[in-house]
C-alpha cells in the first residue's frame, strides 16, 4: 500500500492524461457491458412488470401460445376441482391516435369473477358501474383508465375516448379511474379495462379468447391444478404461472440477448488491451524506477504487486464511472430496444423504467476490475522479471528480440494448425469455439509480427511521400513495436468486430430481399393494424370475399399467423391458402422439390418449415413433427425446407384448413392483395380504404411500403453494428492517442534535434499524423483480415446457435473501403493533441531531456 | 554578427531562478569565441538564445541584426536552418536513420531534392573524414564518429555560425582534441563565426576570445 502511495499515485499525477485515457479503456469496457444489459433487462422488466401488475391474484394462466381458444375452454378449467375461479382475458394493443402517448394496453375480462384476482382499486367512478358487473356487461362501451392516462390526457369519469378497434374507430366512455399502485401500472399506465364480450367484438376474436387466469383452490397445490388443467386440456395448451410468459418472451428474445452478450463481452475485451497496453508502456517508461527500486531492496512480488494493486485501482475507479456511463446509454438506448423488439418479435412491452439489477452492476464491477488485473498481469510479471543492473542501463527494451519473435510465430502457427483441426472437426459444438479462440489468440500473437512487417513495408512509401516525416514515423514504429502492439491490436479486434457483423448484416440483408421479393409479391396487404407485426386484432374471414369483390382485386389470400410453442420453444405459424401460394409466388425450397411442396402442404398432408427451425431444432426433410394444438395434435412430415425471415426462431407453414381444423379459428391477420391486370395500386387501395370507411378499422399497405417496413426494422436489428462501430472508433482513437502520447515523451530528444536542425511546426506535426496515420493503416490492413476469418466464423454462430439462418460468405467490402477513411480520420483525430504537444514542447528541455 | 543587448534569462517554478541578468555581448563575424564557467553559471543558456532555441525573459539577441523577439517559432526555426549549426554534447544524431540521413536531415526540412542532398550530405561525410560510413546507423559508430557526423550535420547547410554545446565533453581526450581540430579546420576553411560551450581550458583557450560567465553574468572578455 505504502509502494502505491509513494510510486504509484506520484507517477498517475504526473501523466495524468495517460492514467485517464488507461481508465477510458475500463470505462468503455464496462460501460457498454452495462448499458446494453441494463437496457436489456429493462425492456425484459417493462414485460414482467405488465405481466405481474395484469397477473394481480393469478396463480396460473392457460394459454394455446398466441392463437387463443374457443370458450368452452374456459368451462373445462372452471370444472376442475383444483380451479378457484377461473376468468377469461384478452389482451389488445391499441393506437390511441392521441399524439406522444403511443398505444393503450386494452384488457378485456369478465368483470363478474374479475375482481376476485385483480384490484382495480377505483378512485371514482360509478359506483352502480363498478359494484355491479352486469351494468358495465350492459353497457359495453364501457372502460376504465388509469389516473396517470386520464391525467396526462385530460380524462375524468363519463368522458370519451376513441380507440382504433377492427371495427374502425369506437367512443368509449369513460365509467371509471384506477388509483395510481397495482394493476394501474402495468405497461407504463397505459392501460385500459373493458369487459370481455365487448373486447371479442372490438378486436375480432370472435368466440374465443386470448388466454384464462386462474387461481387454485384452497387445499390444492399450484403444482397439482398445474397437472389436472394439463391433463384435462391436452398438449395443445399452456398451464404455467404468469412469470412463465416472462420465460417465453425471454426466449423469443435469446437470439438478441446472444447479440448483445457477444458485443459486451468483445468490448471489455477491447477495453483489456487498452489497459495492457498502456501498463506494458508504463514498465518500459519506468524501467530505471524499478531498477532502483530493485537496488533498493524491493522484491520481485512487491513489483508485481504493485502494478497489479495499480491496475486493481484502475479497475475500480473505470468499473465505478463504466457503471454510471452504463446506466446513462442503457436510459438513452431503453426505449429504442423496446421498440425493436416490438417491431421483431410483436410483442408489445413498454421500458420506461431502466431496471438497475443489482447483480449485473457487481457482476461489471467485478469483471471491470479483474479485466483491468488480467490486462496488467503479464505487463506486471515483465516488471517483476526487470533485473536492476540492466534496468538502470538505457537499452532497446520496446524491441522485440528474435528469438521472442520466433516464438510468438511458432506458437501462433501451432494454434492456427489445432484451429484448423477443430474446423475439420467442427460438428461439436465445443470443439467449433475452441477452434474461434485460438484463432483470435493467433491472431493477438501474430499482430505485432504483422505490425512490424507491414511497417517496414510501408517504411519507403512513407520515405518517398515525405523525405524526413515519412520516415521518422515509420522507424519510430519499426523501433518500437512493444508501444504499437497494444493500440494496433487493439484497432484491429474492433475493426475484426465491425466488419465480421457488417458481413453478417450484409448477407441477411440480402437474403431478407431475396426472400421478400420471391415470397412477399403481392401489390397490397391489408391489415388491422398500423403495425403490421401486431397480431393483437384481426379481421373475421368474410372479409375476405369482400375484398375479392372490389374492383380491380384478382386475388386474395388470407394470412393467419401466430406464435405457439413447439418443442418448449415460441415458433410462428403462418396458415394461408397454399394452393393459391402455389400459383402467386416463386420459392425454391433450400431441401425438397417445389412440386412436392405445393402438393402435400396444400393438402394438409405435410409441412413446409424454414431453414432455421430445421437447424435449431434438428429437423430434417421427412421427418414426422408433432404440433400440439387445442383440437388435437398435428402429426405430419415435413415436406421441404425454404428460406423464411417470418420468425428468428422459425416458421411452419401450413394450410389454413389444417389451421382452422385444429384452432377452430378462422380469422385472419392479414390479408394478400393481387389487383387485376391495368389495376393501379392507388386505386385500389383507395377503394378498399373507402369500402371500409367508419365500419373497420382497415391499413392497406403496398408492396414497397410493407418491404421499406421489414427494412426498417432489419436496419434497427443491425444498428448494433453502428454502435460497434462508433466503439470502434473511440477504441481506435484513445490507443492512438496513448501511444503517441508515449511516442512523443520516447522521442522528446528526437523531436528537439528535428526542431533545432531546422524542422518547421507543420514538418514536427507531419511526422507524429504519419505515425498516428500509419498506426490507423496498420490497424485496418490487420483488422480487415481478421475480420475476414471473423465473419466466417460469426456466420456459422448464427447459423449454429442464434438464428440458424445460413447465410452466404460475402466480404463486406463497402463497409471495408467506408473504414478505410473512418479509421484513417480517427487516428488523424488522434493525432491533433499529440502533434500539436510535440510542437509546444520547450526545445531547450527537449534537447537536455535524458 | 550575433548581438546580445541586456538579455536576462528567469525560469519560473517554485522559486524563479536567474540563469542570465543583463548580459551584453557582440561576436563579430568570423570569430571563435569559447564560453566558460562552473555548472549552472548560465553559459547554456547564453547559447540557446545565441542559437533561438530559447527566448530571453527581457533584452534581445541580434543574429546578423535580425532582431529575434519579434519572430514566430517557424521564424526563429527558418534563422536557425538558414544561419546557425549546432553541435550538441551527445551528439543527437536521430538512431533510426544513417549517417548520410542524419547529415542531409537539415537540407531534406528545407525541402531540397534527394540528388542535391545526397551530393551535400556525401561532400560533407568526405570532409569529415567520414566517406566510408554513408550508410552506417549512428550506433554503430564510434563517440568520435558520431560527433564528426553531428558536426557535418551543422555545416550541411554551411552555416555563417556555428554553435558547439560542450562538443567534446562527451569524449576521451585523444578523440576531443581530433574533434577541436576538425571545428578549427573548418573554421578556417568556410569561414564561419563559432562559439564554443566548454569546461575544457584547454578548448577554450584554442579559441582567439573566452568569454568567462558566473552567476548569470560576465565576469571576464578576453581576447588572445
Amino acid at each position: 500500500m505504502i509502494l502505491l502511495k509513494l510510486i504509484s499515485w506520484p507517477y498517475f499525477r504526473k501523466h495524468v492524461l495517460r492514467t485517464l485515457l488507461t481508465t477510458a479503456g475500463i470505462v468503455i469496457g464496462v460501460a457498454v457491458f452495462v448499458g446494453m444489459h441494463t437496457a436489456n433487462q429493462s425492456v425484459l422488466f417493462g414485460f414482467n412488470h405488465t405481466v405481474d401488475r395484469i397477473a394481480g391474484k393469478t396463480q396460473l394462466q392457460v394459454t394455446a401460445g398466441e392463437t387463443g381458444f374457443n370458450e368452452e375452454v374456459l368451462e373445462t378449467v372452471q370444472s376442475a376441482p383444483s380451479v378457484a375461479v377461473a376468468v377469461p382475458v384478452i389482451e389488445a394493443v391499441v393506437d390511441t391516435g392521441i399524439k406522444g402517448r403511443g398505444s393503450l394496453l386494452v384488457l378485456g375480462t369478465d368483470m363478474t369473477g374479475d375482481r376476485s384476482l385483480r384490484d382495480y382499486d377505483l378512485e371514482e367512478g360509478d359506483e352502480a358501474v363498478i359494484d355491479d358487473p352486469l351494468v358495465f356487461l350492459a353497457q359495453p362501451d364501457s372502460i376504465i383508465l388509469t389516473r396517470e392516462f386520464a391525467e396526462a390526457n385530460g380524462f375524468g369519469v363519463n368522458s370519451t375516448l376513441a380507440l382504433g378497434t377492427v371495427l374502425g374507430p369506437r367512443q368509449f366512455t369513460v365509467r371509471g379511474i384506477m388509483k395510481s399502485s397495482g394493476l394501474s401500472t402495468a405497461f407504463g399506465g397505459n392501460l385500459a379495462i373493458m369487459d370481455i364480450y365487448a373486447a371479442q367484438r372490438m378486436f375480432g376474436r370472435g368466440r374465443t379468447f386470448d388466454r384464462i387466469d386462474l387461481s387454485v383452490r384452497d387445499g390444492h397445490s399450484v403444482a397439482e391444478a398445474q397437472q389436472e388443467l394439463q391433463r384435462l386440456l391436452g398438449p395443445g395448451f399452456q398451464v404455467d404461472s404468469p412469470a412463465g410468459r416472462g420465460r417465453q418472451f425471454e426466449a423469443m428474445t435469446a437470439a438478441y440477448s446472444m447479440m448483445i452478450n457477444i458485443s459486451s463481452v468483445l468490448a471489455l475485451v477491447i477495453g483489456m488491451f487498452i489497459i495492457y497496453n498502456s501498463f506494458s508502456i508504463a514498465v518500459t517508461q519506468r524501467r530505471s524506477e524499478i531498477g532502483i527500486l530493485r537496488a533498493l531492496g524491493a522484491s520481485r512480488s512487491q513489483i508485481r504487486w504493485l502494478f497489479l494493486g495499480e491496475s486493481a485501482v484502475t479497475g475500480i475507479i473505470g468499473s465505478a464511472f463504466g457503471l454510471l456511463a452504463g446506466l446513462v446509454i442503457a436510459r438513452a438506448i431503453a426505449a429504442s430496444i423496446g421498440t425493436l423488439m416490438r417491431d421483431v418479435y410483436g410483442v408489445a412491452q413498454r421500458a420506461d423504467e431502466i431496471a438497475t439489477d443489482p447483480r449485473t452492476l457487481g457482476l461489471a464491477m467485478l469483471i471491470g476490475v479483474i479485466t483491468s488485473v488480467v490486462a496488467a498481469w503479464i505487463p506486471a510479471r515483465q516488471a517483476a522479471a526487470v533485473d536492476p543492473v540492466q534496468a538502470l542501463q538505457k537499452g532497446k527494451y520496446q524491441v522485440l528480440s528474435a528469438g521472442e519473435s520466433r516464438l510468438r510465430a511458432g506458437v501462433a502457427a501451432v494454434l492456427v494448425l489445432v484451429a484448423l483441426v477443430c474446423l475439420v472437426g467442427s460438428g461439436s459444438r465445443i470443439v467449433f469455439y475452441v477452434g474461434f479462440l485460438l484463432v483470435i489468440a493467433a491472431a493477438l500473437l501474430l499482430g505485432p509480427l504483422l505490425a512490424l512487417g507491414l511497417a517496414r513495408l510501408l517504411r519507403p512509401l512513407l520515405r518517398a511521400i515525405r523525405p524526413v516525416e515519412g520516415s521518422l514515423a515509420a522507424d519510430s514504429l519499426i523501433q518500437a513495436p512493444r508501444r504499437t502492439s497494444g493500440s494496433v491490436a487493439a484497432v484491429m479486434l474492433s475493426l475484426g468486430l465491425v466488419v465480421a457483423f457488417a458481413g453478417m448484416s450484409g448477407a441477411s440483408y440480402n437474403s431478407i430481399i431475396d426472400w421478400m421479393d420471391g415470397a412477399l409479391n403481392p401489390d397490397l396487404f391489408v391489415s388491422p393494424s398500423q403495425d403490421v407485426v401486431i397480431r393483437t386484432l384481426r379481421f373475421p374471414q368474410e372479409m375476405g370475399q369482400e375484398i375479392a369483390a372490389i374492383p380491380g382485386v384478382s386475388r386474395v389470400q388470407p394470412v393467419r399467423n401466430a406464435r405457439i410453442v413447439y418443442r418448449g420453444t415460441p415458433v410462428m405459424i403462418v396458415a394461408t391458402d397454399i394452393q393459391s401460394l402455389s400459383q402467386t409466388v416463386q420459392r425454391k425450397p433450400v431441401v425438397g422439390d417445389a412440386e412436392t411442396m405445393w402438393r402435400e402442404t396444400a393438402a394438409g398432408r405435410g409441412l413446409t418449415v424454414s431453414d432455421n427451425l430445421a437447424e435449431l431444432q434438428k429437423i430434417r426433410l421427412g421427418d414426422t413433427i408433432e404440433i400440439p394444438a387445442p383440437h388435437g395434435t398435428i402429426r405430419l412430415p415435413v415436406v421441404a425446407v425454404v428460406v423464411d425471415y417470418s420468425d428468428q426462431q422459425g416458421t411452419i407453414l401450413m394450410d389454413r384448413t389444417l389451421f382452422q381444423q385444429y384452432w377452430h379459428d378462422d380469422s385472419v391477420n392479414l390479408f394478400r392483395v393481387y389487383l387485376q391486370p391495368g389495376a393501379t395500386v392507388p386505386d385500389v387501395k383507395a377503394r378498399i380504404l373507402e369500402h371500409y370507411a367508419g365500419e373497420r378499422q382497415v391499413f392497406v399497405l403496398t408492396n414497397r411500403e410493407l418491404k421499406e417496413y421489414i427494412l426498417r426494422v432489419t436496419d434497427q436489428w443491425f444498428s448494433l453494428s453502428s454502435v460497434q462501430i462508433a466503439v470502434a472508433v473511440l477504441v481506435a482513437i484513445l490507443g492512438i492517442v496513448n501511444t503517441l502520447t508515449v511516442s512523443i515523451t520516447d522521442r522528446r530528444r528526437e523531436l528537439g534535434v528535428l526542431k533545432a536542425v531546422g524542422g518547421l511546426h507543420a514538418q514536427i506535426r507531419g511526422t507524429i499524423w504519419l505515425e498516428a496515420l500509419t498506426i490507423g493503416a496498420l490497424g485496418l490492413i490487420l483488422g480487415l483480415g481478421f475480420g475476414a476469418v471473423n465473419l466466417y466464423y460469426i456466420l456459422e454462430i448464427v447459423h449454429r446457435d442464434i438464428a440458424g439462418m445460413r447465410l452466404d460468405y460475402v466480404f463486406p467490402v463497402r463497409v471495408a473501403l467506408a473504414l478505410v477513411p473512418t479509421m484513417l480520420g480517427a487516428a488523424f483525430i488522434a493525432a491533433l493533441w499529440p502533434a500539436e504537444s510535440a510542437v509546444r514542447g520547450s526545445l531547450v528541455e527537449a534537447l537536455e531531456y535524458e | 554578427m550575433i548581438d546580445i543587448d541586456h538579455v536576462s534569462r528567469q525560469y519560473e517554478g517554485k522559486r524563479q531562478v536567474t540563469a542570465l541578468d543583463d548580459v551584453s555581448l557582440h561576436i563579430g563575424k568570423g570569430e571563435m569565441v569559447s564560453i566558460i564557467g562552473p555548472s549552472g553559471s548560465g553559459k547554456s543558456t547564453l547559447l540557446n538564445l545565441m542559437g533561438g532555441l530559447d527566448r530571453p525573459s527581457s533584452g534581445e539577441v541580434r543574429i546578423d541584426g535580425e532582431a529575434l523577439s519579434g519572430l514566430s517559432d517557424d521564424g526563429l526555426t527558418r534563422v536557425r536552418r538558414d544561419k546557425i549549426g549546432f553541435i550538441f554534447q551527445f551528439f543527437n544524431l536521430l538512431p533510426t536513420l544513417s549517417c548520410l540521413e542524419n547529415v542531409g536531415l537539415p537540407l531534406h526540412l528545407r525541402g531540397w531534392g534527394r540528388g542535391k542532398v545526397h551530393e551535400r550530405a556525401s561532400e560533407l561525410l568526405n570532409l569529415v573524414q567520414l566517406g566510408h560510413r554513408t550508410t552506417h546507423l549512428p550506433e554503430e559508430l564510434s563517440g568520435g564518429e558520431r560527433q564528426r557526423v553531428a558536426i557535418a550535420r551543422a555545416l550541411s547547410i554551411y552555416p555563417p555560425i556555428l554553435l558547439a554545446d560542450e562538443p567534446t565533453g562527451n569524449l576521451d581526450s585523444r578523440t576531443g582534441h581530433e574533434i577541436l581540430r576538425l571545428i578549427r579546420d573548418l573554421h578556417t576553411r568556410l569561414g564561419s563565426t563559432v562559439v564554443i560551450v566548454t569546461h575544457d581550458m584547454k578548448v577554450a583557450e584554442s579559441c582567439e576570445r573566452t568569454i568567462a560567465i558566473r552567476d548569470g553574468h560576465i565576469v571576464q572578455d578576453l581576447r588572445r
